[in-house]
């Protein structure tokens, strides 16, 4: 498929501490059915039947983005629950020191625990 | 008398609009056309294509943002497929794209506005957006001709008593926590029965066989009403009901109360406070019409109730089948086309949904 080529996705994520381009390679084959993009854990648990998949992509260019995106918001999806997952175990860590300065400056007297 | 067609496209005699729902669990792509002039008995708007898939889940469960709006965005681009196929026109050919911008579920919302947006850009067509419950009020109107009735919308996330007075759908009374349809829902939840048309619909089937009516709670605040203290009763009578626990409102001069008779008695007093309500709102905007709107105003035994009400009053009452009654496309293409035929349209930017959207924040400019 030569001509279906050339509508390659990309996403661009910018914040304060940190740029990123995320890319798909567009050699590769690419399905409209995603890792993150299927029913909830927590329907199939109940015992639901995915009737609701994305149809199959079409061998056209816009079927052929219609994979590639599928794949490219697999990596969003991912990269930014990392980034979450990150920055909630950053938080954990500076409220732990925190905790420690407070007891350190506190002669390691723990009020919660006086009795 | 307003003015419907200041905007008409030069040498056209009518016009199409294609909308798009996806407020809650139920997906709706409409294609509806309207003849130049007021819409009258004689002069109707036409229905070329209405079209629904629900998202359904299994028994016991409800269903959630992130898969319902799953389900809609993989559905969605072959519903407007097949509906522009039944309706034998082409995508290009519409004049307004309308969409449902609110009030509803966020997640579900946000799936359908995109794909409206799509539709609007690539076919370089204008945007409207539409509050969910004048849709359905619109709606009703066109299909049953009634002129200005008190409006009882009830629905799985809505109750409300409407009536228009200048300009504005203004609400007489509401919930104060949750809808009608939740609640019932909800309780055949707690039955674990099917989800499949409708948990309502089945309560509805379950509810005929019943011939024991329990009492539960009536809760009429004014013109409001509550309903989460009467499933957590019945709720509770259900329980004890599978666990076999004894409870004295379980028995019944001819035996055990059954399942039948919870769901005949949820339905007679929920009925009946949605009765008491209606009928004050007619007594203040002496009105004697009543349209019935919304998922839960399919159900025959309400429509039944309202009847005997509105027959005491010399009235009329109106309500539609589950082509319109449930949550559809064609009355977002409706309400929306007729917004755009006063010049209404929804740029791009301000085409945000919301989860929070009242009734009466819509200016009716159609009306006078």
């Amino acid at each position: 498929m030569p001509a279906t080529r050339d509508l390659i996705p990309y996403a661009e994520y910018s914040s304060p501490d940190l740029s990123k381009k995320l890319t798909v390679d567009a050699t590769l084959t690419h399905s409209t059915n995603g890792k993150t993009t299927g029913p909830s854990d927590h329907v199939l648990g109940a015992g639901a039947v995915d009737n609701d998949k994305p149809s199959e992509a079409k061998s056209s260019r816009l079927g052929a983005l219609r994979g590639m995106l599928t794949t490219l918001q697999d990596d969003v999806n991912e990269f930014l629950t990392q980034r979450m997952k990150d920055a909630d175990a950053a938080h954990t860590r500076a409220e732990e020191e925190a905790d420690l300065e407070r007891r350190v400056l506190d002669d390691g007297v723990d009020e919660d625990d006086e009795d | 008398m307003v003015q419907l067609d200041l905007h008409a496209k030069p040498g056209k005699d009518y016009y199409l609009s294609i909308g798009l729902e996806g407020s809650a669990n139920k997906l709706g792509v409409g294609i509806i056309r309207h003849p130049l002039g007021n819409l009258t008995p004689t002069n109707k708007a036409e229905v070329l294509a209405n079209i629904r898939d629900t998202y359904i889940t299994p028994p016991g469960e409800g269903f959630l943002p992130r898969d319902t709006a799953r389900h809609h965005r993989n559905w969605v681009v072959r519903l407007i497929k097949r509906a522009l196929h039944e309706s034998g026109i082409r995508g290009t050919q519409v004049d307004v794209i309308c969409f449902t911008q609110g009030p509803g579920m966020g997640a579900p919302l946000q799936s359908v506005v995109v794909a409206a947006r799509t539709l609007s850009q690539m076919w370089e067509i204008p945007l409207v957006g539409v509050n969910h419950c004048v849709g359905h009020i619109e709606m009703g109107r066109e299909i049953t001709d009634s002129q200005n009735p008190v409006v009882l919308y009830v629905s799985g996330g809505n109750t409300q008593v409407i009536a228009y007075s200048r300009q504005r759908y203004r609400i007489f009374g509401e919930t104060l926590d949750i809808a009608i349809g939740n609640c019932l829902d909800r309780f055949a939840r707690t039955l674990k029965i099917s989800n499949n048309p409708s948990p309502g619909y089945n309560i509805e089937q379950l509810a005929k066989k019943g011939k024991n009516f329990v009492d539960l709670p009536y809760t009429v605040k004014g013109m409001d009403l509550s309903m989460s203290g009467i499933l957590e009763y019945i709720d509770n009578l259900a329980n004890d009901l599978f666990k076999g626990k004894k409870n004295k409102i379980l028995m019944a001069s001819s035996g055990q109360i059954t399942v039948e008779d919870l769901c005949f008695s949820l339905q007679e007093s929920l009925f009946a406070m949605l009765v008491e309500i209606t009928e004050r709102a007619m007594a203040h905007v002496n009105s004697n019409q009543v349209l019935i709107v919304g998922g839960v105003g399919s159900n025959v035994r309400l429509q039944e109730m309202m009847a005997i009400m509105v027959k005491d009053r010399n009235g009329s009452i109106y309500a539609t089948d589950e082509r319109f009654c449930i949550d559809n496309g064609i009355m977002i293409a409706h309400a929306g086309l007729l917004a755009y035929r006063m010049g209404q349209v929804t740029e791009l930017k301000g085409s945000v949904c919301s989860q929070r959207f009242r009734t009466d924040e819509v200016f009716v400019e159609w009306r006078d």
